[in-house]
C-alpha cells in the first residue's frame, strides 16, 4: 500500500508557481528521497501534505486517507521535522516537549528522555537560548516522541554538526527498520544517496523523475574520460553529451548501446580510458540542463 | 484543553500590563474627582467649552461633582481600554503564531484549526471577564473614600456590564481580523485602528442631532453610560446588534481560518 499518494497537485501563490502536476506514491517502509534546488516546490509539497496550505488543484492521499478531509487524523500518525524549528521561546526544552506530547494518544514519556538523551538534548534550558542547532535537535525529538508511522523531513540536516548528523541518520534507518516509512526531501545529494530506496526529482515545480536509486545511477548513462596523444577527437555520435576537453583529456556522457562507442574509441590513438557509472550528482545536474 | 491552558499562560503579561494600566488610570480620576466633589463652582471651567464638545464626552449627561455623574464620564475611558484590550488578545493570540512562525508546530499537531481558535477565543475571553473584575474591584475600592450609596454600585455593576459586553464583540472582531489577515502585522494596528475610528463615530454621534443616525454604527453608542444611567437598561436592539456582530465574526473567522493557507 502507498503511505503517500499524490494526484496531479498543484498550487499556485496568486499567480506565482508553487508545483504543477506533481504525482508520486510512497510504499509503505521506504526511505523515499525528495530532490530539488531551492524554489523547485520541495516545501510546498510537504506542507500541503500537513493541510498548511491547500491545493489549487489536485489531491493527495496520506494512509489512505484523503488530506483535504482528515488532516487531524493523518497528522496524528506523522512526525514532521521542518528545515527551520520555530517554537514558543519562553517554554523550556521540557515543557515544550510535553505540551506536544499531550497530542498525541500514546504515553511518550519514556521515549521522549530516549530522544533526548540520544540527541544529547538539554531538557531544562528555554528554547530562546537555544542554539539554532539546538533547536534543531529539539524538533528531532518533537517529531518522533511520538513513534509517527510517517516521518516527513524537510531538509534536515541543516544546521546539525557531522557527528549529529550521523546520529540523526542512524536513528532515521532505525525507524525504518521499524517499518516507519519516511519521506526526506533535501538539496544534498550525497545525503539522499546514503539513505534513500527512490527519489523523486523536482524541478521548477514539476516532477521530472521519480526512479529507484539505483535505475537512476545505472540508467545505462556511462562517465567516459579518455586521453589521446593527438588532436580532440569529436565525439559526434548520437547518445554523447556534455563533452568537455581539458589539458587533452575529454569527459562525456553516453547513453546508448556500449559497442558503438568501444567501436568508436578503437579508432582513435588512446593513451588513457576509464567508462564509470556517473555520481548522482552528476546525473542530478544533467536534469537540471 | 492543553492549548487553553498554554494560551493562558501565553496571555498573562498582557493582562499583567492592561491591568496596571487600568488600575492607574482609576486611581488618577478618583484622586482628580477630589476637585469636583461636592462643589459645583469647579464646574464653572466647563461653561468656556462648546457645549457640542461637551455633549460629545459625555460631560452633560452626567452631574460631575457627585461620584455616580463622575463615574458615568469616566466610563468612556473604560469601554475604550476594555475594546482595545479584548481587540488586541484577540487579534493577537491567532496572529503571533503565524509572525513567530510556530504554526508549523501548532497546526501540524493532531487537532483541527477551529480547536486551536476555540481555545485561543476561551483564553482570550478569561482575560476580558479579569479585566472587567480588576477594573470593577479597583473602581469599587478607590470610590470607598466617598461613602457612596448602593444606588451608586448599582450603576458601577452595569457599567461593568457594559464593558464586558463591548469587550466581547471587540473580542470578536480582533478574532476575525486575527484569522482573516494574511499580513499578520496588520492585524494589532488594523484593530487599534477601528476602535478608534469607532470611538470618534461615538463622539461625534453625540454631537448633534442630526448625526444621531451614527448610533448604529458605533458599538460604544449600544453601551451608553448616558443612556443606561438614565434608564436603567441596555437597549433590547443595541444587545440585538451586539449578538449579531459577534455572530458573523466569529462566523467568518471560523470558516476563513479553516481554509485558509498558511504564510510561513
Amino acid at each position: 500500500m502507498n503511505v503517500i499518494e499524490v494526484n496531479k497537485l498543484t498550487k499556485y501563490y496568486g499567480k506565482s508557481r508553487g508545483i504543477v502536476d506533481v504525482s508520486f506514491g510512497v510504499e509503505e517502509g521506504e526511505i523515499f528521497g525528495f530532490i530539488g534546488p531551492n524554489g523547485a516546490g520541495k516545501s510546498t509539497t510537504i506542507r500541503l501534505l500537513l493541510s498548511l496550505i491547500h491545493p489549487t488543484s489536485g489531491d493527495a492521499r496520506v494512509f489512505g486517507k484523503d488530506i483535504a478531509k482528515e488532516g487531524p487524523t493523518i497528522r496524528e500518525q506523522i512526525g514532521y521535522l521542518p528545515s527551520e524549528v520555530f517554537y514558543y521561546d519562553d517554554m523550556k526544552v521540557i515543557d515544550l516537549l510535553k505540551y506536544s506530547a499531550s497530542f498525541y494518544p500514546c504515553d511518550c514519556e519514556e521515549r521522549t528522555r530516549e530522544l533526548a538523551s540520544l540527541m544529547e538534548l538539554e531538557l531544562n534550558r528555554r528554547i530562546r537560548d537555544l542554539s539554532y542547532g539546538n533547536r534543531k535537535k529539539v524538533g528531532i525529538v518533537q517529531g518522533l516522541l511520538h513513534s509517527p508511522k510517517l516521518v516527513l523531513l524537510d531538509e534536515p540536516t541543516a544546521g546539525l554538526d557531522p557527528l549529529m548528523q550521523r546520529k540523526f541518520f542512524d536513528l532515521i534507518r532505525d525507524e525504518n527498520k521499524k517499518g516507519v516509512t519516511v519521506f526526506f526531501s533535501s538539496h544534498i545529494l550525497s545525503e539522499v544517496q546514503r539513505l534513500c530506496n527512490r527519489v523523486g526529482i523536482i524541478r521548477e515545480g514539476r516532477m521530472v523523475e521519480v526512479s529507484d536509486i539505483r535505475t537512476l545511477q545505472q540508467n545505462n548513462t556511462k562517465k567516459i574520460r579518455v586521453n589521446t596523444r593527438y588532436g580532440q577527437p569529436a565525439f559526434d555520435l548520437p547518445g554523447v553529451t556534455n563533452v568537455v576537453t581539458e589539458n587533452g583529456t575529454t569527459q562525456l556522457f553516453f547513453r546508448g548501446d556500449i559497442n558503438l562507442i568501444l567501436r568508436y574509441l578503437t579508432t582513435l590513438n588512446v593513451d588513457d580510458v576509464s567508462i564509470e557509472e556517473p555520481t548522482l550528482e552528476e546525473i542530478f545536474m544533467h536534469y537540471y540542463e | 484543553m492543553n492549548i487553553f491552558w498554554h494560551e493562558i499562560k501565553a496571555n498573562r503579561k498582557s493582562l499583567l500590563v492592561w491591568s496596571a494600566v487600568m488600575v492607574l488610570l482609576v486611581l488618577t480620576a478618583v484622586a482628580k474627582f477630589s476637585a469636583f466633589h461636592n462643589n459645583p463652582e469647579s464646574l464653572a471651567i466647563l461653561d468656556s467649552i462648546p457645549k457640542s464638545v461637551l455633549d460629545g464626552m459625555n460631560m452633560r449627561a452626567f452631574n460631575l461633582v457627585k461620584l455616580d455623574g463622575f463615574f458615568g464620564v469616566v466610563f468612556s475611558y473604560f469601554s475604550l481600554m476594555g475594546a482595545m484590550a479584548a481587540a488586541m488578545w484577540g487579534s493577537e493570540s491567532i496572529a503571533r503564531e503565524e509572525r513567530d512562525k510556530t504554526v508549523e508546530f501548532s497546526l501540524v499537531l493532531p487537532i483541527t484549526r477551529s480547536k486551536l481558535v476555540t481555545a485561543k477565543l476561551l483564553a482570550a475571553l478569561v482575560n476580558c471577564v479579569l479585566f472587567v473584575l480588576i477594573t470593577w474591584g479597583a473602581s469599587a475600592l478607590s470610590a470607598r473614600a466617598y461613602q457612596p450609596d448602593a444606588g451608586f454600585y448599582k450603576f458601577l455593576g452595569q457599567e461593568m456590564a457594559a464593558m464586558f459586553l463591548i469587550e466581547l464583540v471587540f473580542l470578536a472582531m480582533g478574532v476575525l481580523l486575527g484569522c482573516v489577515l494574511k499580513k499578520y502585522k496588520l492585524a494589532g494596528s488594523m484593530a487599534i485602528s477601528i476602535i478608534l475610528t469607532a470611538y470618534v463615530l461615538f463622539v461625534v454621534s453625540r454631537m448633534h442631532e442630526k448625526l444621531d443616525v451614527l448610533r448604529f454604527v458605533t458599538p460604544f453608542r449600544y453601551f451608553d453610560a448616558a443612556d443606561f444611567y438614565k434608564t436603567g437598561r441596555f437597549e433590547p436592539v443595541y444587545l440585538a446588534l451586539s449578538a449579531g456582530i459577534i455572530v458573523v465574526c466569529l462566523a467568518a473567522a471560523y470558516l476563513v481560518y479553516a481554509r485558509r493557507d498558511m504564510m510561513i
